[in-house]
Parts: structure tokens; sequence; C-alpha cells
């Protein structure tokens, strides 16, 4: 018994290892390409360990050469007001779909669920009309809005299966005590699901922060272009040298996940208790 | 005890308040998703009834079913339904049988655990164009790492990226190395669920792994698998970016899903009529899948006795 | 302070009527409990009283005011849940402040952000927070202000809800359940504690229980319901000695008390197969009727050892010792009978509550004999208790 379960314990580490190799390869490989001379890349000579020594060099290069820093910015005003908006609009919303019956929650309930299955490639057009009637285009602002109406919903169902798992009990019991409904929200509902706001958040941060095709469509200027914008706009170019295009990458890439581990430990739990299950 | 008449009774019935509470609270989210979704989608609907031209966008005119009448006769935009079908299959297959393996075995301690965890979750937080960047270099004709370890394997090398054979696996292998770590979150969150008394309970009456898998385990993972291939089967019907800037919807079209045609058609042929039409079309095949779905979904409650 | 009238309270939910046209007047600073078997809408009653649920027909007033409409907030109620209900994510301090927090909560305080700051400083206010301490010492739980629900024990926790419900002084306390999720000693001595307090605080009790021994021991007067009807209304004894029908007769008492199917006959009552040597005063042309005896107004003897009072043979089924008292299970009838344990055998057992440890055992013959001055006599087809003073007044 203890044999085998020895042996399953070996089997499973190894399963893990060439996993992990398989998810970790393609990583490992943005630093190894930065890390690499450009001209020891284009002879086919790229080293299967990377050269540590030229990270200063190569992220010099990339903060003088390129404005790909300012893009960065650019992508962290978006993805946070993405995720500001989102945030407190699902969470009304979910409060709303998880603890009140109201004449028309049927319909609005299928409303966020049908935003997933809209292709932007779609509403890329028609929405370029609209942001230019508003004065929208070439402003990150439009990227907020744009991309809120995408990432909302997402952070609304989780929100939503996590304030189903909150005892009533508590919202009454705030209720005899004098709380308004917006106080109820706020004082007992949003600290009880933090677990699942962490997650709702790291997900629509990374719908703010990797979105690439209506920051392509809508925003014209170079100076206002955002990190994928940018990093984008490197493939099939070569003025740029391929190790700071990958040092580019690397460092437009650091931020995501250094967020997520952050979080990460919130997020299964969060998605845990807003389990998407049913 | 006071016994009343009933004439006061029938005075004091109430009907139940309305209450404006819940619309203040949903209301925000509605009408931002009105504007920014319903309205923008409706204005696509009257656009494929269009030949509006991407240079000229004023001068369209109404051309009735025009536009779906020349998709639904073109052997062009069948293809690109076929493809992407192909795709969401292999993606949502892949994905889902990827995800739930490493679910399975993270769940459970073995050495280096946390490390392999963090590991096998980043490639969710890669942004989609630094994914891009690096696979179109691993899978570069001369310098990629994908034909050398092939070449070394005695394979031979491949035009990843350039050979119309390869160019549908290699679009594939990229997207699900890019989604399968949330497929194993939301498999892992669902594992942590199941409660240990089952597992115990199944322990003391005897069942072996396998039946502990099939009678604990399963029940509990089903419905949230379902929903995740819901979820990813409708995510890859309107997966853009991943393979535009691998691809392009090449070589020979053969990665052109739906929603790349949509994009051609509208920025490269300046189409915007026959685009808008194109995704229109698209967006009726998502909604046929998850109709099917909710009915799939509605007949296993039924078997199951669940009322849900 | 207030006297709580319901007139024709009623509530229907999903189109079942769960509670139906309630009446009831109870005074100021009674004990109210509210008894009745799980799912009985005892519970749905409270949340009337507390404005959580609507009312759907019927008037509820306090002090002759209606207050259907009114929030919660405003009725000056406080509510201990079965469950405590405490704030997760707050220190106990918070907990128990909380309430008086809220009343000094200004309109624009409910605001986002402002609402946060606003609740800190108003924690440190002076009379606030001497009040917590105050609350806190009284019920022993100054030593945990600040930890938080989690750290605490059950009967800490229930303490702590008791506090948070005390710290506002309301005119009307509300309880449902709330010693449900305590072990048996613990729920003993908050039963004490709680009567403690009403006496203290001299204000309303409604007090929600399917637990018998609570109602009868913290009550001063006590609803009894049974699916959304009231069955009867009056203090601990009254409905002790004088459950208004059968189902109040089984539903208090322990073991329930007897109700022995007796038919009229040319020859008198006959109670299986006994003439009986008292009858009901009036038979009221009924031809069967239920003869009421509590388990401790009846003696048992066995057989050969009567006391000299009329008896009816028995058989002896089951016999509990529980100390100061011995229950005794039996079955009416002069031959003996093999009566296997189980759910067979216990069905339609007739109990005697025998006073310290007798001498008897399973199986054996025996003579039972009670008073008819402590028998009640009830309808067999509507349930009723054929009260002599009621039949003399209509």
């Amino acid at each position: 018994m203890i044999a085998r379960r020895r042996l399953s314990t070996g089997v499973r580490a190894l399963l893990a290892l060439l996993l992990t190799c398989l998810a970790g390869f393609p990583l490992f490989w943005i630093i190894n390409t930065a890390m690499t001379p450009t001209t020891d890349l284009f002879q086919g000579q790229q080293r299967l360990v990377p050269d540590i020594s030229r990270t200063l060099d190569v992220f010099s290069v990339l903060t003088t050469d390129t404005p790909f820093l300012g893009w960065m910015a650019n992508s962290a005003v978006v993805a946070f007001g993405t995720t500001l908006l989102s945030l407190v609009m699902a969470t009304m919303a979910a409060y709303a779909l998880s603890r009140y019956k109201f004449v028309g929650k049927g319909p609005m309930g299928f409303l966020f669920f049908a935003t997933q299955m809209l292709p932007e490639a779609l509403l890329v057009v028609p929405l370029y009309s609209l942001f230019a009637a508003l004065g929208l285009l070439n402003q990150l602002s439009g990227l907020v809005l744009v991309n809120t109406a995408f990432a909302m919903p997402v952070a609304l169902f989780i929100l939503k299966s996590a304030i189903d798992n909150v005892p009533y009990e508590l919202e009454e019991s705030a209720r005899v005590d004098g709380c308004s409904p917006l106080s109820i929200l706020q004082v007992m509902v949003v600290p009880l699901v933090a677990p699942s706001m962490a997650a709702a958040a790291v997900i629509t941060f990374f719908d703010g922060w990797n979105e690439y095709l209506f920051a392509t469509t809508f925003i014209r200027d170079r100076s206002s272009w955002v990190g994928s914008t940018g990093l984008a706009s490197f493939i099939g170019e070569f003025s740029t040298p391929l190790d700071t295009v990958f040092s580019a990458a690397l460092v437009f890439t650091i931020p995501a996940i250094i967020f997520f581990l952050l979080m990460q430990r919130k997020i299964v739990s969060g998605l845990t208790a807003g389990s998407v299950k049913g | 005890m006071t016994v009343t008449t009933s004439a006061r009774t029938q005075r004091a019935t109430r009907r139940r308040r309305f209450s404006w509470t819940p619309y203040l609270f949903i209301g925000l989210a509605v009408l931002y998703l009105l504007l920014f979704a319903v309205v923008p989608l409706l204005k696509g609907l009257d656009l494929s009834f269009t030949n509006t031209r991407l240079l000229n966008p004023t001068a369209g005119k109404y051309i009735g079913f025009d536009n779906y009448d020349h998709l639904l006769g073109s052997g062009a935009f069948f293809k690109s339904v076929v493809t992407t079908l192909v795709y969401t299959a292999f993606t949502v297959v892949g994905s889902l049988a990827l995800g739930t393996v490493s679910a399975f075995v993270i769940n459970r301690f073995f050495p280096g655990r946390i490390l392999a965890r963090a590991v096998m979750v980043m490639p969710w937080a890669v942004p989609t164009v630094a994914v891009v960047l690096v696979f179109r270099w691993i899978y570069n004709d001369s310098t990629g790492v994908a034909n050398a370890a092939t070449a070394a394997l005695g394979l031979g090398e491949r035009g990843w990226l350039t050979d119309p054979s390869y160019g549908m696996l290699s679009v594939v292998l990229a997207t699900v190395w890019k989604v399968t770590p949330f497929v194993m979150l939301v498999v892992l969150a669902a594992l942590q669920s199941v409660p240990e008394d089952l597992y115990e309970a199944t322990k003391i009456d005897g069942a072996d792994s396998y039946s502990t898998f099939k009678l604990v385990v399963l029940p509990f993972l089903l419905p949230t698998l379902r929903v995740v291939a819901l979820l990813m089967t409708i995510w890859s019907f309107r997966r853009f970016e991943i393979i535009w800037l691998l691809t392009g919807g090449g070589p020979v079209d053969v990665t052109t899903t739906i929603v790349i045609d949509v994009y051609r058609q509208a920025f490269n042929n300046s189409q915007l009529g026959l685009a808008a039409a194109t995704g229109m079309l698209g967006l009726l095949l998502s909604l046929i899948v998850t109709a099917v779905y909710f009915v799939v979904e509605q007949r296993a409650n039924k078997q199951n006795g669940v009322n849900a | 302070m207030p006297t709580i009238e319901f007139d024709q309270v009623s509530k229907n939910f999903a189109g079942n009527t769960v509670i139906k046209g309630f009446d009831a007047t109870v005074a100021d600073k009674e004990f109210l409990v509210l008894l009745g078997p799980s799912g009985c809408g005892k519970s749905t009653m409270l949340r009337m009283i507390a404005g959580l649920t609507d009312i759907s027909s019927g008037e509820l007033r306090f002090d002759g005011v209606a207050v259907n409409d009114l929030e919660p907030k405003k009725r000056n109620i406080a509510f201990v849940f079965q469950s405590y209900a405490l704030y997760p994510h707050m220190s106990v301090r918070a907990n128990i402040g909380f309430p008086l927090v809220m009343d000094n909560f200004k309109w624009w305080h409910h605001i986002p952000l402002v609402g946060g700051f606003a609740r800190r400083a108003l924690m440190k206010r002076g009379d606030i927070a001497g009040e917590i301490d105050q609350v806190a010492e009284m019920l022993e739980l100054t030593d945990y202000l600040d930890r938080r629900p989690k750290a605490l024990s059950g009967g800490q926790r229930q303490r702590v809800a008791v506090a948070r419900s005390l710290i506002r002084e309301p005119a009307l306390y509300l309880l449902d359940e709330p010693l449900s999720n305590l072990d048996a000693k613990l729920r003993t001595q908050m039963r004490a504690e709680i009567s403690a307090l009403h006496d203290r605080v001299q204000k309303s009790f409604v007090y929600v229980t399917h637990d018998q021994v609570e109602a009868m021991t913290m009550g001063t007067r006590i609803i009894v319901l049974n699916d959304g009807v009231v069955q009867q209304y009056g203090t601990p004894k009254e409905i002790y000695d004088r459950p208004a029908n059968t189902f109040v007769a089984r539903f208090i008492g322990s073991p329930p008390m007897n109700l022995v199917p007796v038919t009229f006959t040319d020859r008198g009552a006959d109670m299986f197969g006994n003439t009986l040597s008292f009858a009901p005063p009036e038979t009221l042309g009924e031809q069967a009727m239920q003869l009421g005896i509590r388990a401790e107004k009846v003696r048992v003897h066995a057989a050969g050892q009567d006391d000299g009072q009329a008896g009816y043979p028995a058989q002896i089924v089951t016999v509990e010792n529980l100390g100061a008292e011995t229950v005794v299970g039996f079955k009416f009838g002069s031959e003996p009978h093999d009566f296997e344990v189980g759910a067979r055998a216990s069905r339609d057992l007739f109990y005697a509550k025998l006073v310290g440890d007798v001498r008897l055992e399973h199986g054996q013959m025996c003579t039972v004999s009670f008073d008819p001055g402590d028998v009640l006599w009830y309808s067999t087809e509507s349930g009723e208790l054929f009260d002599s003073t009621q039949m003399a007044s209509s």
C-alpha cells in the first residue's frame, strides 16, 4: 500500500515536471531570447542558458531607444481603469441579481451572459463610429470604457456566486441594526467576498492589460499606444533588435505575472466560493 | 385574544411594495451594456443589410439580404465556418484535457508542488501579444527552437507557420498553452469543493480509486466541466488576437476563422456591410451552441432529478 | 414599552399560506414564546414582527400603531438570530457597537468610503466606547473584545449576539431559537441568563423555539403554533394543565399527555373493554371521545397489589429509569402479549411517570388507575378540549 502510494506520488511528480516544463518553456524562452545578442539569434545560435549579465544593457536599450515604458504606463492606466469600473458596476449588479427578485431579472441576466458571445471583431466597426461621435477615439478613457463592457460580465458571474454564499442572516441583522442597502453592500458584502473580488480584479485587470484589437483600431497616436499595440508593432519589423523586442515582451509580462502570483491564493479560493459551476 | 371583524382586515391588506432598490443596483451595469454592447450590435445588424464601404462609410445603401445571400452561397464562408469549428474543437478538447489532468496532478501533495503550480498557471498571465511573439520565434522556419527540436529527433523541419498542413496545429498549440491554466484553476476549485467526508465514506465502504473517482469526484466535476466547456467554446468562436497576430488567417487561409474573416473583410477589403453580415452569422452559430448546451444541461438535470 | 397586537396577520408565500389569520394581543414586558414544531411558521411570525418579512394581509400594531410598512430599524427592536449572524470580519467590539454606530449615522455617512471613516470615528467616541465596555462587562466579554467571532466558543458567540441586541436598549427583543446551537449544559445556563436578562431590562421579549422546556421555563406567555395556525395562547401553566386541543396535549409535556379512545355504550363509557367508573359531564351526542391524562397523574401497580381503588388491567412494555423518576410505557388489556422491541411495540403506548425507582419489569402485567378529577375530555372529531366552563357559557 505504502509502496503503491510512493509510486503514485512519483508518477505524479514526473507528470508535474513534464507539465511544468511545457507551461514554463515559452516563458523561459522569452527570457532567454531577451538575453541573447541579436546577431547570435539570427545565426541560430541561441543557447539554452540565458546570459544574465546582459540584463542591464538590454533594459537600458529598451528604455532609451523605444517609448515602451510610456506605452506600459498607458496600459497600466487602461488596466486599472477597467478593473475599477468593472468591479464597481459588477458588484452592485451581482448583488441585485443575487439578493432581489424583480421584473426583468431574467432578461438582464441573459444580457450579461450574452456579451460573452459577442465577437469583438464584429463590434469594432460600430463601436468605432460610436466612439468617434463621443470624441473618445485616441483616448485611454475610451479603451477603459470598451474593455469594461467585455470584462464586467465575467466579474459579475464570479461575484454573484460568491454573494450567493454569504449568509443572508448577516444582511438581515445589518438591516435591523439600521444599514441602508448601500451600506449593507459596503460594510457586509464586499468585505466578505474579498477573495472573489480579488479573483475578479485579476481577471478584469488582464482584460485591460492584454487587449489589443480595440487598442490598435481606436488609438492612432503613437504616444498614446498601450503595451500590447506597442509590442505588436515590433512583429514583422526589423529595425528594433530582436533581443530588445523580447525584453519589451518580458517587461510587459512581468507586472501581470507578479500581480497574478500575489493574488493566486485568493483566486483559487475566490473561484471556489464563486465556483463557475451552475 | 382579540378577534376583529374581517372588514378591517380587508382594508389592511397590502400588496407587496414595489422597490426601486434592485434597479438602482443593476441599472448602471445594464445601461452600460446597452450602450456599449447592444447598441453597437444593433448598428452592426443594420450595417449587415447595407453595402457600406470603409472608405466612404456614409454612402452605404440598403441592399436587403444580399450580403447574407452572397455569404451563404459562397464556399469561402463555409470554409471559415469549418475552420472555426475545427479550431474550437481542438482548443476546447485540448485545454479541457490538459487543464483537468493538471488540476488532478496539482491537487495532491508532491515535492515542489507550490512551484509547479505557480509555473503551470503563469501562461494565463502572459499577455497575448507576448505569447504571439514568443511562439512566432519558436515556430520560426530557420532559427526556431521547434524545428531545432524536431530536427534533433530526426523528424525533419517544418514550416510551422508557413506550411498549410501545420498552420492550424501551430495556432491550436499556442492557444491551448495560453488558456489551459484557466481550466486548471476552475477544475482545481471544483476539486477542492468536494467534501472530505465523501472521500472518507467511500474509503470506509472499501471503494477502489477508480470507483471513488467515478462516484465522488466526477459528480462534483461534471457540472463545472460542462460550464467551462461552454465558456471555452464561445470564447474560441470569438478569439481573434492570437490567431490574427500569429498567422493573419494564413497560411493560405487555413486559420481564417469567422472573426478573422470579419476583420479582413472590414479592414483589408473595406467591405463593412459584408463583414457585419459575416459577424452576425458567427454570432448566430454561438447562440445555437449555447442553446444546445442549455438543452443538454436541462436534460442532464432532469435525469439526475435536480430542479435547477 | 409596546403592546403587540396581531390582527388577522397572514402570510402567503408562493401560493401557500404560511400563517393563517393570526390574532393575539401581548401586553408590555411579557416574555412571549412562540412554540411549535419546525415548519409551523413561528420563525416567519417573528420575522414579520421584525419587519424582515412582509405581512401579506392583516395588521400588526405596536401600542395601537400599525407598523406593517415600518423599516426594521424604525421598529426599535433587536433581533438575535439562530446562527447569531455575527459579522465575521469585525472584532467583537465592532460587532457589539455596530447598532449604536448605525444609530448615529447621518444620511451622508452611507456614501461609499465616507462610511468607513465615520464608523471608525464613531467607535472611538467616548459614549459609544463606554457603552460597549459596560455591556461587555455585564456579559463577561471584556477579555474577548478584540477577537474575531471565529475565535470564540459557541457560548461566547451567543453572548456577543445578546450583547449586540442589548446595547441599543430597544423596546422589543426578538430571539429566534438562540440556544439551539449550544450543548445541553450550556443551554440550561443560558436559559437562566436570558430569563434574568428579561427581569433586569424590563422590556418585551418574543422568543421562538421548538423546545417545550425553554418555553415552559422562560415564557410568561406562550403561543403554540401548528401549520401557521394558533393552537393555544396562554400562560405556561394554562397550556400545560389545560391543553386546548389534542395537538397541544401531545406537543407539550414529556412524555406527552395520554389520549385514550373512549366509546359510549348503553353500559357507560368503555375504554379498551373496561367500563369507566366515571363519564364526561356531557357527551354532546358524540359516540366517542378521547380521555386525556398527564403521565404523572397515572398510577401503576404490579398486578394483585392494587391500592384498593378502581384500576384497569394493562401490560408493561417499556421501563425507563431516569433516576428521580421512572417512565413506564404500557398497553391496556388483561391478556399478556409478546411485544417485540421496535417501532411496532412502541406504537400506541400509554405512559405513566412515577416517582423514584419502581420495581416494574418489561412484560409484567399491572393495574393502572387515575383520579377522575385529573381527566380532560377531547373531541375525537375536532380534537378540541371539552371545557365544562365554556360549555356552560355557550
